[in-house]
């Protein structure tokens, strides 16, 4: 049971490694390559795939006007992935399976991207009625079933 | 909303009047027991102390309605503090994530405590580990937007109860450390040697490496009325390490 990390927060060498790279971002500089290095050895390939996530402006967030707000990411499959904004939670597979049934993994490629595509400063915008973002919120339980 | 029940458990150890609006969300909570161990009269309880506390209204969602007001919860009764518990009743899993998932169309104060009673009836229709996972998720992003909309200050906390399996039947260990996951903080119910004419039960507090474990000693009469004291400490206890009352530590 020790190994279920918390899903409410990352731990704080991933939060300090996030951290550093978005302030070489802010400061307009390219990001170290020990940075990326550092995420290829927490993450493995799961990192590359974050990347090119992020390269390809894969991730949305979308807001409705009573300020709640949730991530979509499309994946290379074409596949859309909802992202709940507050928590981890990713509607993918690997995320059911490596992350809650194996716990050998943190995240999965699409909430690491969310987190990279934050720091890069890459997230696109999307805004949508309180309606549709309830939608959004139940589809994405639909696509389980 | 861990601080909620905290204060139902350590009344004295609560912030005093000048401190009220500073009352803390804290982490979410998961509130963990076997049957009738007092889940549903410590989440009232809950709700009586936050609805005192002159902040928002709390949102209390159950399958079905309580059937009686649990008694001598520490709060009065009184008719301000009920009429800002705002019950509802989900009558599925279904009916509980439409909730969830559309709780931002609502209009009117946000509130500043959400509870849910009976988390395992609504994992029962739907068993599967990541259906367990996106509840629990929805129910924490839920409680953030109410944070959001009750702006700096506040918060809004979220207390889950879910009624733990007998011993030995292991088969949900696994969704229970999902949830886990989700709710850092726990406060376990067990129930303890039975008094004369009334109900015990051990209230261990995990609060999820934000302080140290805390136990408090819960008793129901058999009129319901509930009492809270502080568990005392124990000579061989590994948990109470610090009671100066525990003769036998050195």
């Amino acid at each position: 049971m020790a190994g279920a990390l918390p899903a409410v927060t990352l731990p704080s060498v991933v939060a300090e490694l996030l951290s550093e790279m978005a302030a070489a971002v802010r400061e307009g500089a390219r990001i170290p390559d020990e940075h990326l290095l550092s995420l290829k050895f927490v993450f493995g390939s799961s990192a590359i795939q974050a990347l090119d996530l992020v390269d390809r402006q894969s991730i949305t967030l979308i807001s409705s006007p009573s300020g709640r707000r949730v991530y979509q990411v499309l994946g290379s499959s074409g596949k859309t992935y909802t992202c709940l904004a507050s928590c981890h939670y990713c509607s993918c597979p690997a995320f059911a399976f490596s992350v809650l049934r194996k716990s050998d993994s943190l995240l999965c490629k699409h909430l690491l991207a969310v987190y990279l595509s934050q720091v890069m400063r890459t997230c696109q915008q999307l805004s949508v009625s309180d309606k549709q973002l309830t939608d959004i919120l139940l589809t994405e339980k639909k696509e389980e079933a | 909303m861990a601080e909620a029940l905290r204060r139902v458990l350590s009344p004295s150890s609560a912030a005093g009047p000048e401190e009220e609006n500073t009352a803390e969300a804290g982490p979410p909570l998961l509130l963990l027991g076997g049957p009738g161990s007092g889940k549903t009269a410590l989440l009232f309880a809950a709700a009586l102390e936050t609805a005192g506390e002159g902040r928002g209204p709390v949102l209390f969602l159950t399958r079905r309605p309580l059937q009686s007001l649990p008694r001598g919860t520490g709060a009065a009764l009184d008719h301000l503090r009920l009429q800002k518990i705002r019950f509802q009743y989900p009558p599925s899993t279904r009916e509980l994530l439409h909730l969830l998932c559309s709780a931002h169309e609502a209009r009117g104060p946000a509130p500043s405590l959400l509870l849910l009673d009976g988390l395992e009836e609504y994992l029962a229709e739907d068993p599967g580990l990541q259906e367990a996972a996106y509840l629990a998720a929805l129910l924490l992003d839920t409680a953030d937007h109410f944070s959001h909309r009750v702006g700096p200050g506040g918060g809004c906390g979220l207390i889950v109860a879910l009624q733990t399996q007998e011993e030995g039947d292991s088969g949900d260990a696994l969704q229970l450390s999902v949830l886990q996951r989700y709710f850092p903080a726990q406060c376990w119910l067990q129930p303890d040697a039975p008094g004369p004419g009334q109900h015990r039960l051990r209230a261990s507090l995990e609060p999820g490496g934000l302080g140290p474990r805390a136990e408090w000693c819960v008793a129901f009469r058999p009129d319901g009325e509930m009492t809270v004291t502080p568990w005392p400490a124990q000579a061989g206890d590994p948990s109470s390490d610090k009671g100066s009352s525990s003769g036998g530590q050195r």
